[in-house]
């Protein structure tokens, strides 16, 4: 793509900005604010990779999974503010998915260990992660006080914190993956997912695409459900105080 | 000489979140075996907050607690609670049947389930005729109330902590759950502290009086209500 065709998707931003003048939705500073970042982000990410694919040092893709993780980390951990060491908990779960998620493509030889296929696929399995993280702590506060009678008569029959959240804390794993899970049944036939547009696009062949494409619709799966298990046993005890009694997330 | 089940001392609560207005401030009661203490006082000075941290759903800012003889730091909190049975005035249905709600006991601490124990329990509160595959959430407000008691009762703790349990009830069903708590209190020694805004109710199921008003809690007979 030429510079000058880059230039002229800006015609996208003007026709936002437009219609948000124009109703009056007062978003402009936002979008101008997101068209800037984002284009900031992504050369920058560009420039990077491009220096990395170069040198192939294992020192600088660990690196860029530790920023992606970190980043991941920090956005998602925000859904989880007032709970005592939840960033650590969700650090933790983050790593833990791409550890393994990596780990088994990688061992079986799903995809070589070069920075072209391990920085791309981590960083899609990673946002997924921190996605599946951020649902599940708004569904476990929006549960914690819908369910909150739920939680302490089960106490009161002397159940205990694990025992007595453990309804909650399904009720939210199985929202945290209702969108990945929903995503698996309509992709291909509602839209065309990022990646394979991207690959398309880019002139591989579209059997090349759908490859991959199922590839990681399959580790999405997969990581959706380790994020979530993972995160609500890692967090279930920050919602209880010391003598085990339930306690507001905002305390 | 009558043992103690459960005291504390020195006990206050604040809430942080309405500027730090105190609820009670350094109170101190004691439960003998087999006490029936009714619980009274105007609305919103602390009653069910403080059978809330007696049966440890709540924390008090300091103060001590003893059950049994033993300090609340030397007890398992699940165990304290199984001791102490907090019963909210607002019954909450677990899903499910009716049958899954009286077999949560059970469930959780993998005891077997006693199903002439509790039909005696339903039959005792008038539920006799209640159907046990009913979906819990189906109920009345009354019937809730009365299979929450019979679910809490299931678990036979030594000490009930009872939070207005009639206030759904009819007449005919209220005298059933006095009858019921009273003769469990004489059959096996379950004392309770019960909360409730009817002086007759309170005259017929008591034997001592707590009182709390104005942060402070005092004790006496049925003659002071």
């Amino acid at each position: 793509m030429s510079l000058i065709a880059l230039a002229s998707t800006l015609v996208f931003i003007a026709v936002s900005v437009g219609i948000s003048i124009w109703q009056k939705l007062g978003l402009e500073r936002d979008i101008l604010y997101g068209t800037i970042r984002s284009a900031i982000q992504l050369l920058a990410v560009g420039f990077v990779l491009q220096y990395i694919f170069g040198t192939q040092h294992v020192l600088l893709i660990v690196l860029i999974l530790a920023v992606m993780i970190a980043v991941a980390t920090w956005h998602a951990g925000k859904r989880g503010k007032g709970l005592k060491r939840i960033y650590l908990y969700v650090g933790l779960t983050i790593t833990m998915t791409e550890v393994v998620t990596m780990g088994l493509l990688l061992a079986l030889s799903i995809i070589p260990f070069t920075a072209r296929y391990v920085i791309p696929i981590s960083g899609m399995t990673i946002g997924n992660a921190m996605v599946v993280s951020s649902l599940f702590l708004n569904q476990m506060k929006r549960e914690a006080v819908t369910s909150r009678g739920e939680v302490e008569t089960l106490l009161s029959l002397g159940a205990s914190p694990r025992q007595a959240i453990h309804r909650m804390l399904n009720r939210s794993a199985r929202f945290s993956m209702i969108p990945t899970i929903d995503g698996m049944k309509t992709v291909g036939l509602v839209q065309l997912p990022g990646m394979m547009t991207g690959m398309i696009v880019a002139g591989a062949s579209p059997l090349e695409a759908v490859r991959y494409q199922i590839l990681i619709m399959f580790a999405f799966a997969s990581s959706a459900a380790l994020t979530s298990i993972l995160l609500a046993l890692m967090s279930y005890r920050l919602w209880f105080g010391k003598l085990g009694q339930f306690t507001r997330s905002d305390t | 000489m009558i043992d103690s089940v459960l005291s504390f001392a020195n006990l206050s609560k604040t809430i942080s979140a309405v500027s730090n207005r105190i609820i009670f401030a350094q109170i101190a009661g004691t439960v003998l075996a087999g006490e029936k203490i009714v619980f009274v006082g105007p609305s919103g000075q602390g009653k069910s907050t403080l059978l809330r941290i007696l049966g440890l759903l709540d924390e008090a800012d300091s103060g001590e607690m003893v059950l049994l003889g033993r300090p609340l730091h030397q007890w398992d909190p699940q165990a304290w609670r199984m001791n102490v049975c907090y019963v909210s005035q607002t019954p909450v249905m677990l899903e499910g049947t009716v049958e899954d709600n009286l077999r949560t006991v059970s469930r959780l601490h993998h005891a077997e389930y006693d199903p002439s124990y509790a039909a005696h329990l339903l039959s005792s509160v008038g539920l006799e005729e209640m159907g046990l595959s009913k979906e819990a959430s189906t109920l009345s407000g009354g019937e809730k109330q009365r299979v929450a008691l019979v679910r809490s009762l299931l678990l036979r703790p030594k000490l009930l902590l009872l939070d207005e349990i009639t206030s759904s009830l009819d007449d005919v069903s209220k005298y059933a759950v006095e009858r019921l708590i009273t003769d469990i209190n004489r059959q096996e020694g379950t004392g309770y502290v019960w909360i409730s805004h009817d002086r007759d109710q309170a005259a017929r199921i008591g034997e001592k009086v707590w009182s709390l008003s104005n942060g402070t809690l005092s004790e006496g007979g049925v003659s002071c209500l």
